[in-house]
């Protein structure tokens, strides 16, 4: 019986399908990136996590990360390997945290939970939702059955699937990403908890100092538990690195003594000096990441040349505030906010900007304002929003079909959502036909773009909105 | 023995030339194979040659509803038309193409009225009615378009179905004329079904001066719609041609009067408290263009369904009745 070894299973999976299940919905996200001390440093929640990691060590990373789990999942036939390098972690961290005091935030890289965030919303919810779609198509019209198993399709489609398949044509640099971390199981288990992730080595500092401590009675010195420990953190004389160990409880059940017990010590166990950081890392550290501010200078205050989401004043604000985690494009009703890959330089890579041409802003929704867990795309309500400019329109009248050919069209006008309607027209006479030609007020213009969406023009739209 | 991980053999195995020539013929042919499949699949594109009707005629060539109650007076106006027994038989499919084109309350008047379309539904569920459909292929977000024009929750509530469009499940209409509406897709349901119900609602439109029962059938066509808009007349008389609708029901309760389709601005709408129900769509829309005091002939659709002889816009020597509830 591996009781533990199940219970830990168990949660992880529990805490996996939870997170897939909070953004499937994407109503309640913060939830998660709450919890996340490397996101919300100063969030209660943060904090309870740190308290809890110092009474029983780094438990996150064992039985609650969602990243772990796939990892755990996907390493099943890795191979266990003591590599080293452990501090890198502590270097990396080292770096998001000097450049957040510099302005520049790059925390969004390498947290875990924005990784799997970030995977499931742009990769893995769309693939499934479409492999799913294509799969009820392919029976609905392949074997022409259109009722009642086509009233089911169409009622998935408007409760949990969504009636829109999103698309988004730059989130393979994302799937690459999570693909590279998944692969480097090759390599050892676990070899992105144990030498990369920034967010364990949070916990890790701490759970040096933890309570909770494994103690070995009587052992015969099989190595089992050593050879089976999925980080590696039990050495060679059966002691064990306090602040590697995830808790998964292997090695609980692998002995064939028994010998191994997770303990509450009564009087205080002075931890071990070894892989931490010394003092002469730490001065590499500091000049390492002068390097990275490099950087900063030349993109931090880059020119505002994408449209951002609804209520972004701030370009710079906005680059440091959003962590990438997916969730506005996530939402859009209309597919429009996209990832941008180099657009906005370095520092706003997969950072959301509208693309008309995908899908408009919808006048009547705020809901990108509502998800976003860290306050980057301001909450207002629906009548801040209609009032928020997030461009400008402009019409190209070598295009435009009333002003270069004189037939009628005008559909930009039908559709601009300004009650008074941004998009005017003057009436021109042409062979005897009054041909109605369209010009933008800009005063009233608010930019969200349906004009560029729905605009008939190919392959070049005649009318595009513009930051 | 401890099975090897693909982990451990990946960097192990060997491949031959044969081998190679062998992987790569297997992958050729399983996408040979796959493409025909998806074909066979999704390549497939239907037509169609419109739909047939009865033609059935009511009792009076139009009847003009006035009153306090968009329901009561849909009911009334059916009623004294003969009755929705005439139009719907026992079992069979009605699709009910309300105007949910656009983002806003029914205050605002850019969707049909949901009352109207909710005493439509009933009707045709007492006539005997199969199933009801609606739909429309919105211009806004459909589900925001759905759920604030309160259209979604009144019809299920009466047991309608009330579904979104599939962007797949078009077919190619097919004209037995010369037509630049020739390989339109139009939406299946919209030609697959035993009546038609047209409820448009009657707004103003900056391009065609008006929105009303012909031009509400651009709902069921997909592909590129924006192109419709250059020689708009010729082809919606065209299109309603082709759908050949069986009743057309106008909501004019709430007209918008400036800045449609899409309005906004209660300022705009001004209270008709009218319903206008008749069985040719376009003696429809000249009434509903005088009721907005346009010459029926000056609004591009109708003049040229006239031109085309597809109905009667002679409004005054018509068999009109109106009603007051």
């Amino acid at each position: 019986m591996k009781k533990l070894v199940l219970i830990r299973r168990f949660s992880q999976i529990l805490f996996l399908s939870l997170f897939i299940y909070i953004l499937w919905l994407t109503t309640n996200t913060a939830v998660f990136f709450k919890i996340d001390p490397l996101v919300s440093i100063f969030s209660l929640s943060a904090l309870t996590m740190l308290v809890l990691t110092f009474i029983v060590g780094r438990f996150f990373c064992g039985w609650i990360c969602p990243l772990g789990a796939i990892i755990d999942i996907c390493g099943v036939k890795a191979k266990n390997r003591d590599l080293g390098f452990r501090q890198i972690k502590y270097y990396i961290l080292g770096f998001i945290v000097i450049s957040t005091f510099f302005g520049m935030q790059i925390a969004w890289i390498f947290d875990p939970l924005v990784i799997t965030a970030r995977f499931i919303s742009l990769n893995f919810i769309p693939s499934v939702v479409f492999m799913l779609d294509k799969f009820f198509i392919s029976i609905i019209k392949g074997m022409n059955f259109y009722t009642p198993l086509y009233d089911f399709y169409r009622f998935t489609k408007s409760s949990i699937l969504g009636i829109k398949i999103y698309y988004f044509p730059h989130s393979f640099i994302t799937l690459g990403f999570f693909l590279i971390i998944l692969g480097l199981l090759v390599i050892a288990k676990r070899f992105w908890c144990r030498i990369l992730c920034p967010l364990g080595a949070i916990y890790a500092l701490i759970a040096k100092f933890s309570i909770l401590r494994r103690h070995v009675d009587k052992c015969m010195h099989c190595m089992k538990c050593s050879v089976g420990c999925r980080m590696s953190a039990i050495k060679e004389d059966t002691s064990y690195r306090k602040e590697e160990c995830i808790l998964c409880m292997d090695c609980i059940y692998g002995c064939p003594d028994r010998a191994t017990k997770f303990i509450w010590p009564v009087k205080k166990i002075k931890a071990n000096e070894e892989n931490g950081i010394s003092r002469r890392d730490f001065l590499f550290l500091i000049t390492a990441s002068f390097l990275l501010l490099g950087f900063k200078s030349r993109t931090g205050g880059a020119k505002k040349r994408l449209i951002r989401p609804p209520g972004v004043t701030s370009e710079r604000e906005f680059l440091n505030k959003c962590i990438r985690c997916g969730n506005c494009m996530r939402v859009c009703p209309t597919n429009g906010l996209q990832p941008v890959i180099f657009e906005s330089g370095l520092a706003g890579i997969w950072i959301p900007h509208l693309v008309p041409e995908i899908g408009y802003c919808e006048y009547n929704c705020n809901l990108c304002c509502k998800v976003c867990p860290t306050g980057a795309i301001p909450k207002l309500n629906l009548v801040q929003k209609k009032e928020h400019k997030l461009g400008l329109a402009d019409i190209d009248k070598n295009i435009c079909i009333p002003w270069s050919q004189n037939k009628e069209c005008i559909v930009c006008e039908e559709h601009c959502p300004v009650p008074t309607k941004a998009i005017k027209t003057y009436d021109e006479f042409f062979a005897g036909k009054k041909i109605k030609k369209p010009y933008v007020d800009t005063s009233l213009c608010v930019g969200c773009g349906i004009c560029q969406n729905k605009c008939p023009t190919r392959p070049e739209r005649a009318i595009k909105v513009s930051p | 023995m401890r099975k090897e991980s693909i982990f451990e053999r990946l960097p192990k195995i060997k491949i031959s030339r044969k081998g190679f020539v062998k992987l790569c013929g297997i992958g050729a042919g399983s996408l040979v194979l796959n493409s025909t499949l998806f074909k066979f699949v999704f390549g497939q594109e239907e037509s169609s040659a419109g739909r047939v009707t009865k033609r059935i005629k009511g009792m009076h060539d139009l009847i003009v509803a006035k009153g306090e109650d968009p329901y009561i007076m849909a009911v009334k106006a059916v009623e004294t038309m003969g009755g929705m027994g005439k139009f719907v038989k026992k079992n069979s499919t009605v699709l009910i193409k309300p105007n949910i084109g656009w983002d806003s309350s029914p205050e605002q008047a850019a969707n049909t009225n949901p009352y109207v379309v909710g005493a439509l539904v009933d009707m045709c569920f007492e006539a005997g009615a199969k199933r009801v459909n609606i739909f429309d292929i919105t211009c806004n977000n459909a589900k925001l378009c759905y759920k604030n024009s309160g259209i979604e929750k009144i019809a299920k509530e009466k047991g309608a179905n009330v579904y979104f469009v599939d962007d797949w499940n078009f077919v190619k209409a097919k004209f037995n004329y010369d037509s630049p509406m020739q390989n339109w897709p139009i939406y299946r349901d919209a030609l697959e079904c035993d009546t038609f119900i047209n409820v448009p609602i009657l707004k103003h439109h900056s391009l065609v001066g008006l929105t009303i029962s012909m031009k509400n059938l651009m709902g069921v066509c997909g592909g590129n719609r924006g192109l419709m808009h250059s020689d708009i007349g010729i082809k919606l008389a065209h299109l309603t041609d082709f759908i050949k609708p069986d009743l057309t029901v106008i909501d004019a309760y709430r007209v918008l009067t400036r800045n449609g389709p899409s309005g906004g601005n209660l300022e705009d709408v001004s209270m008709k408290k009218t319903l206008i129900i008749g069985t040719d769509p376009i003696l429809c829309d000249s009434y509903a263009a005088k009721l907005m005091e346009k010459d029926p002939l000056s609004v591009s659709y109708i003049s040229q369904a006239v031109k085309l002889n597809l109905g009667n816009a002679d409004i005054m020597n018509a068999d009109i009745l109106t009603i007051t509830v």
